[in-house]
């Protein structure tokens, strides 16, 4: 790869936001309605957002449960899903249950988690680990089962236990698959903050938007909308650069287009 | 695996659900948790059944299931689609790419009150929420699968005498077809999860506002018959999607 | 000709120009360069000049890494060389056509045809009507020894079983020149016998043009005219022998013809030589 390429992939999503921004302020311009904002004036409404010390307390109270929950839910479900994918009875025993929480919406259970545990940070977060556990735990699992079954059998012949075996081969081995679902993961526990700040309409950035929007505050709705867009683009890309760097003796991802065209 | 490690595999997955059950019922029973906070399992569950069966609650099943597949039908279509012709064409790939890499990071749920304000409160918003949720899994599991076919396939189509237009069709996409389901059940299950949240923040029915309503008035039967009923439709549609699959994928190893 | 051509006199390859109005494939001063990396460039075929008479069983032989199933892929037009050119009855080739027809060594079967599927492919794509092309395609599975697994998924077939329908499928569509790219690399050594037996006796009803790449030095004895020996970084021709032995060939009396035996033992050791004299790349 030249330097140039590379820095060509570097710049490519700057310009993909700069277009899309410049889309939004064109279609605004074009629309001329009242409930949609340029672009340029929302932009305009985000630092008065992120000076008003309520609003910017407020977010940084979100992120913390966020962080809370995250590093909560990929503690408990990497092992989880590491013991799934290598023994058949612990699978057999916990899929069934996945399966029917799996297309339950997590911050769909914040009225009733808040009815149980009031409004406080314990159950935004508890829903926020919700959120997250289920793709840590299914790519762990998948990852953990595709470890190739001579490795481990070099492994036990060197005199690991199965414990050992579990440390320092599957969970190695499957590191690749797991940062795809912490990746997963992470984007999952801002949409469960967000959502379950909408839902139960008390405090934190999912809060500050419908509130502007139920006041006609418009700059403001679509001010927030960019920055919890910019969160979660930048929690992306700073996960991805540790998954990179953390997986690089992995095989490189598959990038190029195919050669009929 | 013989059908007798099966039929145990099958009982040991019923535990922990059994269980769970057994736990609430003893929480309930031992008034440990008060039945206006928790009630007890045989309360919900024979209250889904009576609600399963009136009008009204069906009315609210089938109109969170016709936002949840319209939605969905467009991330396969939009998916399904810019995936392939984002494999096939490297000037496309170019502009797809950053795009996508912008956008799938980004919590679409934010963007709600934005669709709420071009869309309207109807049923737009919310199929453009399930769709613009769904669409990424969809579509880049579909570029994957289609970059990542065998090239040999292809010269094979090709020596054979396929047009290069019609390879994209009759090889890529029929080769991918394993990657681009695998997409449309993780997008399937996002539709699920999307459309009942989206009707939890504002709506006038589906089942994500029967739980918004029941927690208003603390009902607290009433908010547990939705989220079950969610899971049912979940497990359902998966169910479904699966014997496509097997159908679809009869010849491919491992399906 | 006698039993080997004096080594010294056949380095050179005979080009176009010294061969009859027969010749079916032209290789006129090929090379092909692969971008490794950034700074590296791969020479992997460096002029190459060969011609391939009609109805010419060839062998390519050499050992991995000397770009023998590259100028497979050259002439198939799946690759276009880097330089010069190659041509099929007189017309430069420019993309993959059914005149040409491969034959992988990873079978390259549609996973998601059954076996009759995969043959009437071909056909249907020529525009043949299906049940046309059904009828043929079922003769050519009758032919390959598959009957009764028409409606089989490829997955369903073991290696040897996959490769007689990866051949199927395409003499399905009449190519006048099969390509082979080590057909029989990926079986295990019965059952490559047996296709190589195969092989042979449906070569043998209508002769076609086939180019067939491989490592193994009977295989190329056995089956070819002609065996166009390769070395490697860069890919070059060291030599072309005729293979002058009678057909039809029987492999249990050709092991113990001398004649075969001396092919072979010559062979190995320009092999040797190769690999002496040959960097590892």
């Amino acid at each position: 790869m030249t330097s140039s390429a590379a820095i060509g992939r570097r710049v490519a999503p700057l310009l993909a936001c700069i277009g899309l921004l410049a889309a939004w302020q064109v279609a605004a311009l074009a629309l001329k309605n009242d409930s949609f904002p340029t672009a340029l004036e929302a932009m305009r409404a985000v630092p008065a957002i992120l000076g008003d010390k309520e609003a910017l307390i407020n977010i940084l109270a979100s992120l913390r449960r966020m962080a809370i929950g995250f590093a909560a839910a990929v503690a408990v479900s990497i092992p989880l899903g590491l013991l799934m994918g290598r023994s058949r009875t612990v699978a057999a025993f916990f899929n069934p249950l996945l399966m029917v929480i799996y297309p339950v919406p997590k911050a769909a259970l914040m009225p009733i988690i808040m009815l149980w545990l009031g409004v406080g940070d314990i159950a935004k977060t508890l829903v926020i680990f919700l959120g997250v556990s289920l793709p840590v735990i299914y790519h762990s699992f998948e990852g953990a089962k595709a470890v190739e079954e001579k490795m481990l059998w070099s492994g036990a012949a060197m005199g690991l236990s199965a414990a050992q075996c579990l440390v320092r081969i599957v969970l190695p081995a499957a590191l690749p698959e797991i940062l795809t679902g912490c990746r997963t993961g992470l984007v999952l526990a801002l949409i469960t903050m967000i959502t379950s700040e909408m839902i139960a309409r008390q405090s934190g950035a999912g809060n500050i938007l419908f509130n502007a929007l139920d006041m006609g505050q418009y700059d403001t709705v679509f001010a927030m909308i960019i920055i919890v867009g910019a969160m979660g683009i930048g929690l992306d890309a700073a996960f991805e650069k540790v998954r990179a760097r953390l997986v690089r003796w992995s095989e490189p991802q598959f990038d190029m287009p195919l050669s009929f065209s | 695996m013989t059908s007798r490690a099966l039929s145990t595999d099958v009982l040991l997955g019923l535990l922990p659900i059994a269980l769970l059950i057994a736990l609430w019922q003893g929480l309930v029973s031992f008034e440990l948790a008060p039945v206006a906070l928790l009630p007890p399992p045989g309360l919900v569950f024979s209250r889904l059944l009576q609600q399963l069966v009136t009008f009204s609650f069906q009315q609210e099943i089938i109109a969170t299931l016709f936002r949840l597949f319209t939605g969905f039908l467009i991330a396969v279509a939009l998916g399904v689609g810019v995936g392939m012709v984002a494999a096939a064409s490297p000037a496309i790939n170019a502009t797809v790419r950053p795009l996508v890499r912008v956008l799938a990071p980004l919590p679409k749920v934010a963007l709600y009150p934005a669709l709420l304000l071009l869309l309207g409160f109807g049923h737009e918003s919310k199929i453009a929420l399930v769709a613009a949720d769904a669409l990424f899994p969809i579509l880049l599991s579909t570029y994957y699968g289609a970059s990542t076919v065998e090239q040999k396939l292809i010269w094979s189509a090709m020596a054979a005498g396929t047009p290069r237009r019609e390879i994209l069709l009759k090889v890529v996409l029929p080769a991918a077809m394993p990657s681009i389901l695998t997409g449309c059940r993780i997008g399937l299950v996002i539709s699920c999860i999307v459309v009942f949240l989206a009707e939890m923040i504002t709506s006038t029915d589906g089942l994500g506002h029967v739980l918004i309503t029941a927690a208003r008035t603390f009902q607290a039967v009433d908010m547990f018959v939705p989220l079950i009923t969610i899971s049912l439709l979940g497990l359902i549609l998966n169910a479904l999607l699966q014997a496509a699959r097997s159908y679809l994928l009869r010849g491919f190893p491992e399906a | 000709m006698k039993v080997l051509p004096s080594r010294s006199s056949e380095v050179a390859t005979p080009g176009p120009a010294r061969q009859p109005a027969t010749a079916m494939i032209e290789i006129d001063h090929v090379s092909q360069v692969f971008q490794t990396s950034a700074r590296k460039d791969h020479l992997a075929l460096s002029d190459i000049s060969l011609t391939i008479e009609d109805g010419a069983f060839v062998s390519i032989l050499g050992p991995s890494g000397c770009g023998k199933s590259t100028l497979l892929y050259i002439v198939g037009g799946f690759v276009s060389p880097t330089s010069g050119s190659a041509k099929v009855k007189g017309k430069t080739i420019t993309a993959p056509g059914p005149d040409r027809g491969p034959v992988f060594q990873e079978f390259a079967l549609f996973p998601w045809k059954t076996v009759l599927g995969n043959v009437m492919y071909g056909p249907r794509q020529q525009g043949v009507r299906a049940t046309e092309a059904e009828a043929q395609s079922r003769a050519l599975i009758e032919m390959v020894g598959l009957k009764g697994y028409e409606n089989f998924f490829p997955k369903e077939l073991s290696g040897g079983m996959k490769q007689r329908v990866a051949l199927a499928r395409t003499l399905a569509y009449h190519p006048e020149v099969l390509l082979m790219d080590e057909p029989f690399g990926a079986l295990d050594a019965h059952t490559r016998t047996r296709l190589q037996n195969d092989l042979l006796n449906i070569w043998e009803r209508d002769r076609k043009t086939v180019l067939f790449v491989t490592h193994s030095v009977d295989e190329a004895v056995f089956l070819s005219d002609k065996v166009v020996m390769m070395s490697r970084s860069p890919g070059r021709i060291r030599q072309v022998i005729d293979i002058d032995l009678p057909r039809p060939r029987r492999r249990t009396e050709l092991l113990l013809d001398p004649r075969y035996q001396k092919y072979v033992v010559d062979i190995e050791r320009m092999f040797d030589d190769i690999d002496e004299a040959g960097v590892n790349p």
